[in-house]
């Protein structure tokens, strides 16, 4: 099991080197290959290797370190396993090696070499120190050496202290353990390198793909709409030259004819452009939609595979204001301005071609701008991206303050803390208006420069024009044509600046949405797991342990329960009872050990399939927004109205149900807020009785009622426990009495099991724990 | 089981002879599914008896059990809506329903639940319940005016 996470570890890391034996059958071998290295690598530097390739100078250490140690092999010696230290005596990073040999331990670091005889030697005692650890080496009570680590490392390190016991036990009748092949690899839940990274606009291109022929048809209307919007100033140009001129000079005959031509053609144009950009503005909006659309889809998508570790990490708001507000901000790129970029870079294109094509001279003096204008643009655009970035997160913030105090506005009037949540609000609101107004000031100066560099550029074209038109080298028509193409190329410049404001908007919205789909599920879902239908009921613990960072939570739990058989799990806050049940519930993957349902390991189950045989109550019931039925159905959305009616009563909710308005089509609002704590409490109860569990369990849910609630939800508990296996954390006396077995957890392990009464009499933890509640009952 | 009118009440004797006084009816789903599940439930708001289809009955025990219902049923159903107004705290909607054209003021935009598909149910100030079984199925000028609100 442990070898097959581990390759899963290193593939999830990119790296395909396979662990490899690093034997030392020559003990003067030092040609290293970089494979062996790779190995020893994940010790030091786990975490950076996962991100980024480290710098030559910080690999060489540690590499040369175990080249140090097996040059120091005897012959016969092999390494066993191998811990690389990254602290020294006073906390200085500093990095070392302990060498397990099938003779002895050594310790390598720069400049120094210690070994001593395994059969010498009586333990390895770990000192966790919250960020930071000892290992202290002990001969008898004495302790021979110290070595510090940073917490990071405690997976390897209890690892090799479970090598060195097995080493130790086998030297001692002359045997040898295996290769040093199950290196531990702990994997969190680790940011891929995404294939674009830093191009988060050129992956939201790879999304609109299920969608390219709009694509083509949009861009194709845009081609179509840009060339029809040009053919205005075209037909100007002729009309002054061929009929206004000659109209006024009189020289020549007049042709009514002409004008009633120029006239048409220019409304002509006119609609044709009207009629191509409303379809071109239409396909490129729907295809914003849909783009983002499957956006907001495939990160909710996402999300929803995520563990509840990652929700634990992440503040509400935020993600709310990744999936709603960002994903709009990248909807408005596409939709408004992608298409108006196409097309002002198209009818720039155009219209400088249009004009070279023309007067060169002119055209030439007309772009003379240009490239200040260019030189402005990357200005603005580099002052701009780190301003929207700031923005975006500041709406985060403030989207995080409502999430956090609207629900629980009834602790801040309680506490009378409004104003503070007013001042908290104000904090943050005033961080979205400074750093909009920050990019406000960089902007305001931009839209005018560009203007005034329009004005600029067509005073010259005037200039330039009146000389041409005295030398006879260009007419009037060709000028006012001119001057109609350069306002059009200008504002065209001037609609791209406002582009590359949105653009930048777009990218850091891209780039937070992508920041949630790159989050890789940290239990990795296994493609070969079984489908197991309805489960007996059967738990087994063997020696599991759970750590939580670099907190040791679960350590080393056996426990066997029988199908139908009631656990009571008693113990001090911070036991390990929740942690439990979150393991057994499978939101976490115990880190050593396994957990076995029916002889089945949890991690080779279908997760899905595994869960519909649980029923599970909490102490805080949550009910969705909908009727009461939906909430009773939620885990069986397909249930009848008698099966509803079935389970409501047997949790001993239909009578109450009935004196509601509504009955069971009454709406019950985002937290339940019409119902009391004991009213919602067997709602919760009615649906899990509704999905028939085969694994029940209740964490602490009678605890936050009174007596007399408590008492109604007993009863509808008891309907609800038989013949299902039961695993309940409780406080309640009641509850504790009708369990099969207590469970007593301190510190991670069990301390007792028995009934109520073998561990009353055994005036251990729970006699204690017990005196304790029955006087706060009594008081 | 027999069903007896007593007044305002309805009494229940059971086949074994238990009798059960001062019953009134209640609808379990009187929204989504008003025609199933009545319960009669007595003074304290326990439960006598829980009749799943109504049809199930005689003729005369029927019509008794629907008088009864009838006399405490009130959601109007909308047939069309006449005008809904803003006012200074919710709207003021000007309805004509099954009952009549009534005018009534709900208060915020929570007091218009979806029961899934099309079907709405408009809660007022005082706590009636107005039903609109089918959105799609209200004429478009009514249904153009229900789409600024909901």
């Amino acid at each position: 099991m442990r070898i097959r996470r581990t390759s899963e570890g290193i593939r999830a890391r990119k790296n395909p080197c396979p662990v490899q034996s690093s034997r030392g059958d020559s003990p003067r071998q030092t040609a290293f290959s970089q494979k062996s290295f790779s190995q020893i690598d994940f010790g030091l530097f786990r975490r950076s290797v996962s991100l980024l390739t480290l710098p030559s100078d910080l690999r060489d250490p540690a590499q040369t370190l175990l080249q140090h140690a097996e040059s120091r092999l005897v012959p016969g010696e092999r390494i066993t396993a191998r811990l690389s230290t990254d602290l020294n005596w006073s906390l200085h990073f500093h990095a070392g090696l302990i060498v397990l040999t099938n003779q002895r331990l050594l310790h390598v670091e720069e400049g120094a070499f210690h070994d001593w005889r395994l059969q010498n030697l009586d333990e390895l005692l770990l000192e966790e120190m919250g960020p930071t650890a000892a290992l202290h080496l002990m001969q008898g009570e004495k302790a021979v050496w110290h070595w510090r680590l940073t917490a990071g490392h405690l997976r390897e390190v209890e690892a090799f202290i479970g090598r060195f016991k097995e080493q130790r036990g086998l030297t001692a009748e002359g045997g040898d353990l295996g290769e040093d092949d199950d290196e531990e690899l702990f994997s969190p839940e680790a940011v891929a390198e995404p294939k674009f990274a830093g191009k988060p606009l050129l992956r939201l291109m790879g999304f609109s793909r299920p969608w390219l022929g709009l694509m083509l048809l949009g861009l194709a209307l845009t081609v179509a709409s840009t060339g029809a919007s040009l053919l205005g100033p075209w037909l100007t140009m002729s009309l002054v030259d061929d009929v206004l001129i000659p109209l006024q000079s009189a020289t020549h005959e007049i042709n009514v004819q002409k004008v009633y031509q120029f006239a048409g053609g220019l409304l002509g144009a006119a609609l044709l452009t009207w009629m191509l950009q409303w379809a071109t503005t239409y396909v490129v909006a729907r295809l914003a939609e849909c783009v983002t659309s499957r956006m907001r889809r495939a990160t909710y998508e996402h999300l929803q595979t995520l563990s509840l570790g990652y929700f634990s990490k992440k503040r509400t708001g935020d993600l709310i204001s990744r999936i709603g507000n960002d994903t709009d901000d990248i909807s408005l790129f596409i939709s408004v301005n992608f298409i108006d970029f196409a097309c002002d870079v198209l009818t720039i294109v155009f219209t400088a071609a249009v004009m070279f094509s023309i007067n060169p001279v002119l055209a030439l003096a007309a772009l003379g701008p240009l490239p200040i204008v260019a030189w402005l643009v990357q200005w603005v655009r580099v002052r701009l991206r780190g301003g929207f970035a700031a923005a975006s997160r500041a709406w985060s913030a403030l989207n995080s303050v409502l999430t956090d105090t609207i629900p629980g506005v009834r602790v801040v009037k309680a506490f009378a803390q409004e104003q503070r949540e007013i001042e908290r609000f104000r904090q943050h609101d005033q961080q979205i208006f400074d750093t909009n107004d920050r990019v406000n000031r960089t902007w305001s100066f931009f839209e005018p420069t560009i203007s005034f560099l329009t004005e600029f550029g067509l005073l010259v074209v005037w200039s330039v024009g009146a000389w041409a038109v005295a030398h006879e080298q260009t007419t009037v028509g060709v000028l006012t044509g001119f001057v109609l193409y350069v306002t059009k190329f200008y504002s065209r410049l001037d609609a791209m600046s406002r582009f590359v404001a949105s653009a930048q908007r777009a990218a850091a919205s891209a780039h937070r949405v992508f920041a949630i789909l790159d989050v890789k599920p940290d239990m990795p879902s296994n493609k070969d797991t079984r489908k197991i239908g309805r489960l007996r009921g059967e738990i087994e613990f063997k020696d599991v342990r759970f750590r939580h960072g670099t907190r040791q939570i679960i350590r080393g739990l056996d426990l066997k329960i029988a199908p139908g058989e009631m656990i009571g799990l008693v113990g001090p806050s911070g036991a390990g009872k929740t942690t439990l049940i979150n393991l057994v519930c499978r939101f976490f993957d115990v880190s050593e050990g396994s957990i076995l349902v029916d002889g089945n390991d949890l991690r080779e189950i279908d997760v899905i399939d595994y869960r519909r045989n649980l029923g599970l109550v909490l102490q805080e019931p949550y009910l969705f927004f909908g009727t009461i039925a939906d909430n009773i159905a939620y885990g069986k959305p397909g249930a009848t109205r008698a099966e509803i009616i079935a389970a409501a009563r047997a949790a001993r909710a239909h009578e109450f149900i009935l004196k509601l308005a509504d009955g069971y089509d009454s709406m019950v609002g985002e937290r339940g807020q019409q119902l009391s704590g004991g009213e919602r409490q067997r709602i919760s109860i009615a649906r899990a009785l509704l999905v028939d569990p085969a694994i029940l369990i209740l964490d602490e849910a009678t605890s936050s009622v009174d007596t007399e609630t408590e008492r109604e939800i007993q009863a509808a508990l008891d309907h609800l426990v038989k013949g299902r296996t039961t695993i309940a954390i409780a406080h309640r006396l009641g509850t504790l009495r009708k369990a099969d077995r207590l469970v007593v957890l301190e510190n991670g392990v069990i301390s007792e099991t028995g009934t109520h009464d073998s561990l009353m009499k055994h005036s251990g933890t729970y006699a204690r724990l017990h005196a304790a509640m029955v006087e706060v009952n009594h008081a | 089981m027999t069903l007896l009118a007593t007044g305002p009440y309805l009494t229940l004797i059971e086949a074994d002879g238990v009798r059960h006084e001062k019953l009134r009816p209640v609808r379990l789903f009187p929204l989504t599914d008003p025609q199933h599940w009545v319960a009669l439930v007595d003074e304290n708001g326990r439960e006598a008896v829980c009749i799943e289809d109504l049809s199930t009955l005689d003729a005369s025990q029927r019509t008794l059990l629907d008088a009864a219902l009838a006399r405490r049923d009130f959601v109007p159903v909308i047939r069309r809506v006449i005008a809904i107004k803003r006012a200074t705290e919710g709207h003021d909607w000007h309805v004509e329903t099954d009952r009549g054209q009534t005018v009534f003021r709900i208060e915020t935009d929570e007091s218009i639940q979806s029961l899934g598909g099309t079907r709405l149910v408009i809660i007022d100030k005082a706590g009636t319940r107005y039903l609109i079984p089918d959105v799609a199925s209200l004429d478009r000028e009514s249904r153009r005016k229900l789409e600024r609100y909901y």
